[in-house]
């Protein structure tokens, strides 16, 4: 299986912080990659920074077998949704269903339509007036419809009721069948109940640094091992690394264990 | 792309186009009123060269004021258009949008910037030839189409100013991040540099002509010249410009003498034995101005230095827009 995320060292430093530290990753093609980490952690900085609208200050980043570029064809092959949902707000969800078949070669205007009609999203109506659940599945339909090979959502879950999440969950998981291994996906969140039912995969940041990454099955199952435990939930690996700032990944605080 | 820029701007197109229609019906009313009077003035002193110069000014009031459109429209565009055109997306975060569709930033802005830009000639330019069509009578009455005020109102430097306008704007929106600062630049940016280069480097674009004449005599430059200074000058180089303020302490007290009204004045003195007698001790008179042959040369050398600067500014806009982070 070849690799879709390949980060060595990646480091973005603004004027006053580092958002992003030493970030060495692999996310395999057709994963579905869980991004968790506190607010700050760094999450959005690594997404922008692999959908090509962050340059790094340090490290390199392969996405695709390239480097994030403004070339046509690498643009067509990212999805990206930004955690403020930008689209613009005077116009309507036809206008931005024009724009994406004008912007986009791989353009699939039947998925986009099929998609806003199942969901019963009114496309005469400027986004504005939208509600903010209807407004991330107009982004997520235009970001699917672009029919990209890597998907990058930054936060997808944070504008949506319970019941919207379900559905935009459904959207995914049927694009990512539908797709059958060729599209791999990075969702971010701070909540990994969010995450936990569609992702096989995780990067865990904490203080812009990795904390953990891998299969979450292989990482589930090394922590067993390491607890002496039967079970053990995905939100309990995840707490225990979170709170690690001091001490070296792989190392799970005991008290977690205790707790559990 | 097009199709983009279209859904953006049409409302506000369909607006400015609006507002051209109301602009050209007042200023063709006022333009065929002025040219009619024009044409009686022409026809009532028909054979008489004299006559023209006691006709009547054939524009006052608010009307007289109306070509300073031509200078308001280019701030206009910049600020409304051109500020917003990178900063209003970055505000509203919706270029995390535009940057991510399969095209790259340096055609978006290519393609936006361009049809901008190409609504700036076409407005600027056709405010630009309403006001020219406006201001053929009052330039054929006055002959001063070269002069300042005139000169930066008609012809084709209003384009140049346009497109520099808009240019500012875009540039200034796309550094600063936010439309508000780069509107209130637009406006200050343009005004000063409007001041610097009309007043300190237009008067320069060529050598300009200076004629002497005897002081007993009059000179004037023929057509549309632009008079940058005239006056006398005295035998051992003083200049003195036009008044008799200025002119009376530094002629030879022989003259002063002669002078209207002074005490050893002579009871039938005239200005003619002043003359006269400055032109005994060395004085000529002089006109330094730029000929109305250079009206089009200056026109031209005007407008390509401001979309030299529009151009060095949209460069600046390409590489910021490309390298910087979003």
């Amino acid at each position: 299986m070849s690799t879709a995320i390949e980060t060595h060292e990646l480091s973005k430093r603004y004027r006053r912080a580092s958002a992003l530290t030493e970030c060495t990753v692999t996310v395999p093609e057709g994963r579905v990659c869980a991004l968790i980490g506190p607010n700050g952690a760094g999450k959005t900085t690594l997404l922008r920074i692999l959908a090509g609208l962050v340059r790094p200050s340090a490290g390199t980043a392969s996405v695709l077998d390239g480097e994030p570029r403004q070339d046509p064809a690498f643009l067509a092959d990212i999805g990206f949704l930004a955690q403020e949902i930008p689209l613009y707000r005077s116009f309507t969800a036809e206008d931005h269903l024009r724009i994406g078949a004008h912007l986009n070669p791989r353009w699939d205007a039947a998925l986009a339509r099929t998609r806003l009609a199942e969901l019963r999203i009114p496309l005469d109506q400027r986004v504005g007036t939208l509600s903010g659940g209807q407004r991330a599945q107009v982004a997520l339909v235009l970001t699917l419809a672009k029919r990209p090979r890597l998907l990058l959502l930054d936060e997808p879950f944070a504008a949506l009721d319970p019941l919207a999440r379900r559905n935009f969950v459904g959207a995914l998981t049927s694009a990512v069948t539908d797709e059958a291994g060729r599209l791999t996906v990075v969702l971010s969140s701070h909540l990994v109940a969010d995450l936990e039912r569609v992702c096989d995969h995780l990067i865990l940041l904490a203080g812009s640094r990795v904390r953990l990454a891998g299969d979450i099955d292989t990482l589930l199952a090394d922590y067993r091992v390491a607890l002496k435990v039967e079970n053990v939930a995905l939100e309990e690996l995840v707490l225990s690394y979170m709170g690690a700032d001091e001490k070296p990944a792989g190392h799970p605080l005991t008290t977690i264990g205790e707790e559990s | 792309m097009t199709w983009l820029v279209w859904r953006q701007y049409r409302a506000q197109a369909a607006i400015a186009s609006a507002l051209l229609a109301a602009l050209a019906a007042v200023v063709l009313a006022d333009g065929f009123h002025i040219a009619s009077r024009w044409h009686s003035v022409l026809a009532g002193c028909a054979g008489n060269s004299g006559c023209l110069e006691q006709a009547p000014t054939l524009v006052n009031g608010v009307m007289s004021d109306l070509p300073y459109f031509t200078l308001v429209v280019p701030v206009v565009l910049g600020m409304l258009w051109g500020a917003p055109l990178v900063a209003s997306e970055l505000e509203a975060r919706t270029s995390d949008f535009a940057w991510t569709q399969s095209v790259t930033r340096t055609r978006w802005l290519a393609v936006k910037a361009g049809w901008l830009l190409l609504a700036a000639v076409v407005w600027g330019g056709a405010v630009s030839a309403l006001f020219t069509w406006w201001s053929g009578p009052i330039n054929a009455e006055s002959a001063t189409a070269f002069t300042p005020g005139q000169f930066d109102t008609q012809g084709i430097v209003p384009i140049g100013y346009a497109v520099f306008a808009m240019s500012l704007g875009i540039a200034v929106g796309t550094v600063a991040r936010r439309t508000l600062p780069a509107i209130a630049v637009v406006i200050g940016g343009f005004i000063a540099l409007r001041l610097v280069i009309a007043n300190l480097l237009r008067p320069h674009y060529m050598a300009a002509v200076t004629i002497y004449f005897k002081v007993t005599s009059t000179f004037t430059p023929p057509g549309q010249a632009w008079v940058l200074a005239q006056g006398g000058i005295s035998r051992s180089g003083q200049v003195v410009g036009r008044g008799w303020g200025d002119l009376e302490p530094a002629l030879p007290a022989a003259c002063q003498q002669l002078l209207p009204g002074s005490p050893t004045a002579k009871s039938d003195a005239s200005l003619n034995s002043v003359f006269s007698c400055m032109q005994a001790h060395g004085w000529r008179g002089f006109v330094t101005y730029q000929p109305a042959s250079r009206y089009w040369p200056f026109q031209g050398i005007e407008t390509g230095l401001y979309v030299l600067l529009a151009a060095a500014l949209i460069a600046v806009t390409f590489v910021v827009v490309r390298r910087r982070d979003a």
